[in-house]
């Protein structure tokens, strides 16, 4: 059994099938049936996006302080990926986070508008590939082939008014996310993703049967709501409009505290620590030191107590050039 | 020890890419562009095939078909007489799957009758061309037009009958292409029309069968199936057979249209049926041809072809002969209904078998025109037609 064989059995019949059982118990209606169906599938992976968005939105909060570190630590990339990774840490934001979430959901997302494009069967061509995804259910052979007619549209062309409202709905959705950031390269680079991707988008819908635009209109409606649920209106608006609750909240506490550390160019300078005072260092001072931790023989230099933790007594053994370990005493 | 930086705007540029690549290549093998699928005809010695002409499409997309051609050649070894394009509305597949004008795909076979050949196109267009010399005698309608016509056309009592993917039925002069009569059904056709002295039989997406006067057009009777008709009707002994997407194979009385009998098979039917001494030989898509008794729909054989069957059989000296989606030709020996490997070309057939003197053309998939020996199954030529 190949790739193939495998994706068509777990993925692409299953969601075939149900999308012409919707359509026998939706009235016939097949545009109706995208519509249920996608709010369906997004209600099902709900917790996956939800992770995905806050994991971002606690990416882009971080931004920041990103960029501060990176003009920090323009020449040594090593220290700043260490810093960066630190950072990441403090605040509870996993890279990962952002993708492994969307990475699961991609596979959903392209069985779903796969199969939209088969059911809909536009030409003798998908009909004939149709019937191989079939279950041997005498409902699914009677309610074959669908009826392309909603509303106004015919689901198997494409559709100016739909195109304009994917690219819309795309770019609502997308500033909703944004966060304003001071980096002109950055800015750049949002901007330009916040209208190539729905002028892109908007283009392919014009292309596609409209059917398929009707499940891209749908998740982005969904995803709106969604995150306005999590964040308001976001970078809709200038002005917050809504308080960050739960998980969120804690997102925005961690990075908080992560704010309140002083920049690192405000630490006392060494000389200025009296002799064999203290015993805490300020952390990422071992590079600088030339010493490696795998020298030190500490395999972690930080254990998670972070920036907040370290602040309170940054001192160090200065002889020593290390301070890892706290001594008591 | 972590020697990179993380590269936030880079992991977000990815993330998009990889969309953007994944929703493109979310469409490859999933054709919206029309690609035809028709097949050869055969008069006195000449064949005449219309391949489509495929145009390059989008990124990630099936290639577009956006014209087509009516093509004749010599069934004794394949040269070519002549050749016309069909106009088709000319168009690119577009970065997406779907062009937006209508190509000129050509999925029914040319109909032949006295010195005309006759098609249909999805460009909604029908086409006279004079059988010597190629030249174009008439073209239905004149501006503009109809709906993609899918099925074939049917030459009967000096007509052209076909169906269009508007649902509408219509009667044609032969001679000039002038409109006789119209009948609307509600529901695409994709079926190719069957006439049988005075009257019409025809299939729709709405799940009946109508049976029309072949003369004025006026409804006969009507018979309702449980899914779709998209099979060309048999007549044969006053009974009309007819397959659905319902699964099921029914017989009706020609004169009224009562059911007779029905038979459930595994998968959609989609081709025409073959009858010879008594017995029906349907292809069904789930890889069987049944050997149905005409009479009460008894199964005599259900031979399993391994492979989806959707091209037209023919009957050639008591044989009637089967090809596969996977490209397997079988030849069903009616006295004992059993199924022999004939051949294997191993291209996809889609298109209607046609067979003369002894000889079977098969056009693939691949558009390749192949000619075979019908008893040995022996490859007699192959051509590719463009």
């Amino acid at each position: 059994m190949g790739i193939g064989d495998i994706w068509n059995l777990i993925a692409m019949q299953p969601m075939i099938n149900t999308l012409i059982v919707l359509t026998h118990y939706l009235f016939n209606n097949f545009g109706l049936t995208i519509i249920v169906l996608t709010l369906i599938v997004n209600g099902v992976i709900f917790p996956l996006t939800l992770k995905q968005v806050r994991a971002s939105k606690a990416m882009q909060d971080l931004q920041p302080k990103i960029a501060e570190l990176q003009k920090k630590y323009a020449k040594d990339k090593e220290k700043l990926a260490r810093e960066q990774m630190k950072l990441f840490k403090e605040s509870g934001v996993s890279p990962a986070g952002c993708l492994l979430p969307l990475l699961v959901q991609m596979p959903i997302w392209i069985a779903l508008y796969q199969s939209i494009m088969r059911v809909l069967a536009v030409v003798p061509e998908n009909l004939v590939g149709l019937s191989q995804y079939l279950y041997s259910w005498p409902i699914v052979y009677s309610t074959l082939p669908l009826e392309n007619n909603f509303l106004w549209l015919n689901l198997a062309r494409g559709d100016i008014f739909l195109a304009l409202l994917v690219g819309g709905t795309m770019w609502v959705q997308q500033k909703m996310v944004m966060s304003p950031t001071a980096d002109p390269k950055q800015q750049t680079q949002s901007s330009m993703m916040l209208w190539m991707m729905p002028i892109f988008f908007a283009y392919l819908t014009l292309s596609f049967p409209s059917g398929l635009a009707l499940f891209w209109v749908t998740s982005n409606l969904f995803r709106i709501g969604m995150q306005y649920f999590i964040g308001g209106w976001g970078g809709l608006v200038k002005s917050e409009s809504k308080k960050p609750a739960g998980r969120d909240k804690k997102y925005k506490e961690r990075i908080a505290k992560v704010e309140e550390f002083p920049k690192l160019d405000e630490f006392p300078k060494l000389e200025e620590f009296p002799e064999g005072d203290a015993d805490i260092v300020v952390p990422g001072s071992t590079q600088e030191e030339g010493s490696s931790y795998e020298e030190s023989g500490d395999k972690r230099p930080d254990r998670g107590g972070g920036y907040t933790k370290s602040i309170r007594a940054t001192k160090r053994q200065p002889k020593r050039g290390r301070g890892h370990r706290r001594k008591r005493g | 020890m972590i020697r990179n930086t993380v590269p936030v705007g880079k992991i977000v540029l990815l993330v998009v890419l990889l969309l953007v690549g994944l929703t493109v290549l979310g469409c490859v093998g999933i054709k919206s562009s029309p690609e035809g699928g028709s097949g050869g005809t055969i008069a006195d010695g000449t064949i005449f095939l219309s391949p489509s002409v495929k145009q390059p499409g989008g990124l990630g997309c099936t290639p577009a078909a956006v014209d087509s051609k009516l093509v004749a050649l010599s069934a004794a070894e394949g040269t070519r007489f002549w050749e016309v394009p069909l106009e088709g509305s000319r168009s690119g597949g577009g970065f997406g799957c779907q062009s937006s004008d209508t190509p000129a795909a050509i999925y029914g076979s040319p109909a032949v009758s006295g010195e005309l050949v006759y098609i249909g196109g999805y460009n909604g267009k029908i086409y006279a061309i004079n059988i010597d010399s190629g030249a174009l005698r008439w073209v239905y309608p004149r501006e503009g037009n109809l709906q993609p016509i899918i099925g074939g056309v049917t030459i009967a009592l000096d007509r052209v009958y076909f169906g269009d993917a508007d649902g509408k039925v219509y009667a044609l002069d032969a001679a000039n292409g002038d409109k006789q009569w119209e009948f609307t059904i509600g529901d695409k056709i994709w079926a190719t029309p069957a006439v049988s002295g005075d009257r019409l039989y025809i299939g729709s997406f709405d799940k009946k069968l109508y049976a029309l006067s072949a003369i004025d057009g006026t409804k006969q009777w009507e018979f309702v199936a449980e899914g779709a008709i998209v099979s060309t009707p048999l007549f044969y002994n006053d009974m009309v057979y007819i397959g659905s997407f319902d699964r099921y194979f029914y017989a009706l009385d020609a004169a009224s249209g009562n059911l007779k009998w029905k038979f459930l098979a595994e998968k959609w039917f989609w081709t025409k049926a073959v009858a010879y001494n008594n017995t029906i030989y349907a292809g069904c898509f789930d890889g069987k041809v049944y050997a149905l008794g005409a009479e009460n729909g008894e199964e005599l054989a259900a031979l399993d072809l391994e492979s989806p069957v959707y091209s037209w059989p023919v009957l050639v000296d008591g044989r009637v002969i089967f090809a596969t989606e996977e490209g397997t030709i079988y030849a069903i020996d009616t006295a004992v209904n059993q199924a022999t490997l004939l051949a294997d070309i191993e291209e996809a057939i889609y298109a209607p078998l046609s067979a003369e003197g002894g000889v079977i053309y098969i056009y693939s998939h691949e558009q390749n025109l192949h000619a075979l020996n019908a008893v040995s199954g022996v490859s007699l030529w192959s051509l590719t037609i463009k």
